[in-house]
């Protein structure tokens, strides 16, 4: 299936702001990170603090939904699904 | 010796006196400094259904004990006054140099009474107070006064807060501006120094700050810098500025599009801050004694000046439905020219175009037409042509036009930048905010988009009265205290008590840091139900409550009250009518 990825701010250094994925079905919010993490390899340490823990403030949005209210990393993809990443950011 | 200058001027413009007295003890205990102070004296002095611009008005311009103390991020200083705009006791705070100024100047506040019958500026120098003529300034906007002032006072390094064209014509969107591009943004304070002929204040001398404990203070000082260097939200706004929140909150679905008739822009990426990053900005820089510096100094057409910032960025960007960021940004600038409330003036514009989209008026901008938008904002500013009309907010614009539901307000004041439909906490602040429509008083979109100090489900409203309760209650203590805001993502209370305790030799604790929050909002609050708000009014324009989001995961959502009212009325101590018991005003000292 084709899944939707934008990168904000300082993730733009590991890839462009948006891409197509290609990834297998049934795959989830961590086996896609494995994907673009597999790609890009520096981008792993900004992603995570451990082995499958995000950084505090890392946002992980799916279709508009932060998966931390989800399944969180486990969460189920589905086909023309929009997943942004964002790293620690804020403002007022 | 105790952060504090330890001297208030009482100037008297309708007498043309000014009197110096210390800064008094109790004073300090009970409220700190800055929003504290102001929300005191001005309650002291001023009958809750008092006119905001009539003479017997009272403002308080205050600094704060931890500012220009060399505390990292230890900047703000706050004005104070019942609001024009909506008369609420409000207060509005802003950074940059002028609060550490005024008490270099030997002052940690001005109590300004009165109407002066020709134009007059508040000169504060080396611990001596002087009102003189301001009739050359009058007339000048906000960046031509500020520099004909610095250099006919010949100190380049004194230090101005002032206001524009918007302030003398006393507009309701008025504000004050200082160190040119800083704003004491919003509530129309610009006006009511309008309405007393107050042009500026101009702070210079070297007078030295003095702490209680600088050699606890030093302690504490690593310890906040520490945090504040390590925290990932602080180093983002280093490096993009408030507006990487733009992307962040339309990713979400819940950025405010043409007048907050959707939550999504389709140009969003366009006016972000990671846009500005790649095309106007020179650099950043930062207020007294940051470390962060998310401020951008931007260049558009050879012009060079501070900001934009995400708020005026998202309302002359996606809330007028524009993406073009050099218009933005000249807009931003237009407003800091006049002296015009970043936030109110294009959200009236925004109001003015739905209201022409959907057939109500028949002159006006539109959305899709920016071409006049700067000539509008100069109106505006000027009170001249449509830009009268707009000139005293959305809400009269809207009432006026017999479409008061299409203001997008709270209490007559615009709302931010966020769509509380996809925020249950945060549209509880919104609705409760003692000063109307605002984002800072009560930053819920911390917990519930960003994640700090804990990832909230923006969608659910069990426990977010009382989040919405603590928020309020120290956002009030540190807006007393002069730390910036954008410290609340790396700092907790205890941070902000130590810093407090060892510069003011007051004993301090979190809880009593927040107790003092906690007294200024109840202070406010019992004035406005003196000047008529009711439990009524703590809601959100209809649109909010009934017409539900249509773009990502809010889609569907309205913002829903069901039992946050009541349920934040309880954990506040007041009654069902959101009325401040005689046991909570007994609690906190104010009866």
């Amino acid at each position: 299936m084709q899944v939707t990825v934008k990168v904000f701010a300082t993730f733009r250094r590991w890839m462009e702001p948006q891409a197509v994925i290609v990834i297998e079905d049934g795959a989830t919010i961590a086996d896609l990170l494995a994907v673009l993490t597999g790609r890009h390899p520096g981008f792993a340490g900004d992603l995570f603090s451990a082995p499958g823990v995000l950084k505090q403030y890392v946002n992980i949005l799916l279709n508009g939904r932060n998966v931390y209210f989800l399944q969180g990393l486990s969460t189920p993809l589905h086909e023309g699904d929009l997943v942004a990443l964002f790293p620690p950011a804020g403002g007022g | 010796m105790d952060g504090y200058a330890g001297k208030i001027v009482y100037a008297d413009l309708g007498g043309g006196t000014v009197e110096i007295r210390p800064t008094p003890d109790d004073l300090k205990r009970q409220y700190l400094g800055g929003r504290g102070f102001g929300a005191h004296i001005v309650a002291d002095r001023v009958d809750p259904t008092l006119d905001p611009l009539s003479p017997e008005s009272v403002f308080v311009l205050a600094s704060c004990p931890l500012t220009g103390t060399g505390i990292p991020l230890g900047s703000r200083y706050e004005v104070s006054a019942k609001s024009p705009l909506n008369g609420t006791l409000a207060s509005a705070n802003s950074g940059g140099t002028f609060g550490w100024k005024i008490k270099k100047a030997g002052f940690d506040a001005a109590v300004i009474s009165g109407r002066s019958e020709k134009p007059v500026y508040l000169f504060l120098n080396e611990g001596s107070a002087e009102l003189r003529d301001a009739s050359p300034y009058w007339g000048r906007d906000v960046y031509e006064t500020t520099a004909s002032l610095l250099a006919d006072i010949g100190d380049p390094k004194a230090k101005v807060a002032c206001i524009g064209p918007a302030g003398e014509k006393q507009s309701l969107l008025a504000c004050i501006m200082n160190d040119d591009d800083r704003a004491a943004g919003r509530n129309g304070f610009g006006a009511v120094m309008g309405s007393k002929n107050l042009k500026a204040f101009v702070a210079a001398g070297s007078l030295p700050i003095g702490v209680a404990d600088q050699e606890r203070l030093n302690a504490v000082k690593e310890r906040i810098r520490e945090k504040i260097q390590k925290n990932g939200i602080c180093e983002a706004l280093t490096k993009y500025g408030t507006s990487v929140l733009v992307n962040i909150v339309n990713e979400n679905g819940i950025l405010p599009t043409r007048n907050f008739q959707s939550g999504h822009f389709a140009g969003a990426e366009n006016i972000s801050g990671e846009r500005i990053a790649e095309t106007i900005l020179k650099k950043n820089t930062g207020c007294y004694a940051c470390i962060v510096k998310c401020s951008r100094v931007c260049e558009v057409d050879g012009e060079v000046h501070e900001g934009p910032e995400y708020e005026p960025v998202w309302a002359f960007g996606a809330d007028i439905g524009n993406d073009d960021i050099k218009l933005v940004t000249k807009a931003a600038w237009e407003c800091n020219r006049l002296g015009l409330d970043a936030i109110g003036t294009p959200g009236a514009i925004a109001c003015a175009m739905e209201l022409r989209e959907k057939g109500f008026i028949d002159e006006g901008p539109q959305f899709g037409e920016v071409d006049g938008l700067l000539d509008l904002v100069r109106q505006i500013g000027y009170r001249e042509g449509f830009g009268a009309e707009l000139a005293d907010g959305s809400y009269r614009f809207a009432e006026r036009h017999g479409h008061p539901e299409l203001s997008m307000s709270v209490k007559k004041q615009d709302l931010p930048a966020y769509d509380p439909r996809g925020l249950q906490g945060h549209g509880l602040s919104y609705a409760t905010s003692v000063r109307g429509g605002d984002h800072v008083y009560g930053y819920m979109i911390a917990p519930e988009v960003l994640g700090s100090p804990e990832k909230l489900d923006p969608y659910v409203s069990e426990g977010k009265a009382g989040w919405v309760k603590i928020f309020q209650d120290l956002t009030a203590a540190i807006d007393a205290s002069g730390m910036c805001l954008f410290t609340s993502f790396a700092l907790d209370a205890k941070d902000y008590a130590d810093l407090t305790a060892a510069t003011t030799g007051m004993a301090m604790d979190a809880d009593t840091l927040l107790r003092t929050g906690e007294r200024i909002w109840n202070l406010q609050k019992v004035f406005n139900i003196g000047a008529g708000y009711t439990r009524a009014d703590d809601t959100l324009p209809e649109r909010l409550l009934a017409e539900p989001l249509q773009d990502l995961a809010p889609k569907g959502r309205v913002w829903e009250p069901g039992r946050l009212l009541d349920e934040y009325y309880a954990l506040r101590g007041w009654d069902a009518e959101g009325v401040p018991t005689p046991e909570k005003l007994k609690e906190l000292g104010l009866m």
